[in-house]
C-alpha cells in the first residue's frame, strides 16, 4: 500500500481480545488520530458512477 | 546457441520415441521476428520446430497447471523455479515430469531492440554474445548485454534448479547484483510522488490481462477480475480500477514470484508490471529471508506460522 | 473542512475485537464515532479486496484488528 502511494497509517492492524474493551478504546482513539492528523484521502476514490 | 537447439531436438524426439511423455513443450519460431511462440510437440517427428535463442522469455511452467499426462518440459532458470512453484502447490506431480534444463544466459528486450534500432525490423540473427538485426534501415550490430530484459540482467539463478538432463553445461552465475535498486528508488519517494509515479506507468494501460494471462503463477478458476458477485474490481478502464487490478494481481504473487518477467514481456503497451510484484519479492526476502522456487521440499513462509514471524505491524 | 471527521472501515473479528466492542458498548465507555464496523468472522477472513473497495467507496482509513 505505501509502496504505491497511499500514506502509512490508513491501513492499520491491532490484536485485540474480546475481553480488552479498555484497549479497543484506547486503539479506537489512537487510529481516528491518525487517520485525522493525515486529513481526507485524495487518490484512489472511485469517481465514475457505479455501474450495475 | 544452435547447440541447444540442436540438444533439445534430439533429447525431445529420443523422449517422445519411447514414449517416456506424452507431449514436450518448449519453443517454436513465432511469425514475427524476436516473439517465439511455445508449442507442444506430441510426435516424434514434429521435434525440429522446436528452437531455442534469445527470444524465449515466455514462461513455460505456464503450460502445466493441472496437467495429468506425462510432459516433457523445456525450462529455463526461471521456468524451473515456476516449475518448483507448482510443485509445492500441488499443481502438477513430479513424477509426470520431464524436464530439460537449460542454462540461460538471459533472454533480449524485443522493445530495447525496437526503439534503438528506430525501423521495422526483419530479421534478427544471433551469433554468440551479438545480435545482428536486419530490417527497413541498415544492418547493425548490438551487444546482447545491452539489450537483456531487465530482470535477465539482474537474475542470479540462470540455472535450472531442478531438471532431469541437461542440454549443455551449467553457467556461471551472476554475482553481486543489485536486484532492489529501482525498488528502492520508489521506496524514497514521499506518497506523493509514489502515487504519481504509478500513475504514470499505469496510464497507459488497456486492461487486457495478458500480464495475467502469461503468469504461470495465475491459475485461480474464476480470478478476482472476472467474478461479478460480488464484483471488486470495475471492468472498465478507470484509474482506481487499472490500479486495483495491478495492486492485487501483486498481492497474489507475494512470495511466489520468481521475476521471470513474463508479465512485462507479453504486455501489449510496454508497462513495467515489475515495479508492483518486486516490491513485495523484496520484503518476502528481507522479512523471511525467503526466495522461492529454490527447494520444492520445503513450505513458503507465507504458508506456515512461526512464532517468530514478524508481526511489529500489528499493535 | 475544519469539521471534517474521517470515515474508518474496521474489520472486526467476530471473537475478539468484535466481542471488545461488544463489552465497550456493554460498559458504556466511550469511544470515537468515526468507526464504521463490519464484522468478520475471523481475522483471517480478511483479504485485500476488502480494503481495496472499501477505500474506493471513499473511506479515509481502514483498521483491521483480530
Amino acid at each position: 500500500m505505501e509502496h504505491m502511494g497511499i500514506e502509512p497509517g490508513r491501513l492499520q492492524f491491532s490484536w485485540i481480545s474480546s475481553a480488552e474493551s479498555t484497549k479497543f478504546v484506547k486503539v479506537v482513539k489512537e487510529v481516528t488520530e491518525t487517520i485525522k492528523s493525515l486529513g481526507p484521502r485524495k487518490h484512489f476514490i472511485k469517481t465514475e458512477a457505479k455501474v450495475a | 546457441m544452435l547447440e541447444y537447439t540442436e540438444k533439445i531436438r534430439e533429447i525431445s524426439q529420443k523422449l517422445l520415441k519411447d514414449s517416456k511423455v506424452d507431449m514436450v513443450i518448449g519453443f517454436r519460431k513465432g511469425t514475427v521476428p524476436m516473439m517465439n511462440e511455445p508449442t507442444f510437440i506430441r510426435n516424434a517427428n514434429e521435434v525440429g520446430q522446436l528452437i531455442w535463442d534469445s527470444n524465449c522469455g515466455i514462461n513455460l511452467a505456464n503450460y502445466l497447471t493441472g496437467r495429468k499426462e506425462k510432459i516433457g518440459i523445456v525450462a529455463k532458470g526461471c521456468d524451473s523455479r515456476n516449475i518448483v512453484v507448482h510443485l509445492v502447490e500441488n499443481k502438477v506431480n513430479r513424477d509426470n515430469l520431464h524436464i530439460i534444463g537449460v542454462p540461460c544466459k538471459g533472454m533480449i528486450d524485443r522493445r530495447k531492440i525496437g526503439v534503438i534500432y528506430g525501423e521495422e525490423i526483419l530479421n534478427v540473427v544471433e551469433d554468440g554474445e551479438k545480435i545482428v538485426v536486419e530490417g527497413d534501415g541498415d544492418e547493425k550490430v548490438y551487444d546482447k548485454k545491452d539489450v537483456l530484459q531487465e530482470n535477465c540482467a539482474i537474475c542470479i539463478h540462470r540455472n535450472p534448479v531442478i531438471y532431469d538432463e541437461l542440454v549443455a553445461d551449467l553457467v556461471e552465475e551472476q554475482k553481486d547484483v543489485d536486484r532492489y535498486e529501482d525498488v528502492r528508488k520508489i521506496e524514497s519517494m514521499p506518497p506523493d510522488e509514489k502515487w504519481a509515479y504509478f500513475e504514470g506507468l499505469l496510464k497507459n494501460c488497456i486492461r487486457c490481462y495478458a500480464c495475467r494471462n502469461a503468469c504461470p503463477l495465475c491459475y485461480c478458476p474464476t480470478c478476482f477480475v472476472d467474478e461479478s458477485r460480488p464484483q471488486w474490481v470495475g471492468k472498465s478502464i478507470d484509474p482506481v480500477d487499472t490500479r486495483t487490478f495491478h495492486f492485487l494481481r501483486a498481492y497474489h504473487c507475494a512470495g511466489r514470484c520468481t521475476d521471470c518477467g513474463a508479465c512485462e514481456r507479453v504486455c501489449p503497451v510496454g508497462i513495467n508490471v515489475r515495479a508492483f510484484t518486486k516490491k513485495l519479492e523484496k520484503d518476502v526476502k528481507e522479512l523471511y529471508d525467503w526466495e522461492i522456487g529454490l527447494d520444492p521440499n520445503v513450505r513458503p513462509p507465507l504458508d506456515v506460522y512461526k512464532t517468530q514471524d514478524p508481526e511489529d505491524f500489528i499493535k | 473542512m475544519s469539521d471534517w471527521e474521517p470515515k474508518i472501515v474496521s474489520f472486526l473479528c467476530n471473537w475478539c475485537s468484535y466481542g471488545a466492542a461488544d463489552l465497550a458498548g456493554v460498559s458504556r465507555m466511550e469511544y470515537p464515532p468515526n468507526i464504521r464496523v463490519i464484522r468478520i468472522p475471523c481475522a483471517g477472513r480478511m483479504s485485500p479486496k476488502f480494503f481495496l473497495a472499501a477505500l474506493r467507496e471513499g473511506a479515509d482509513g481502514v483498521w483491521v484488528s483480530g
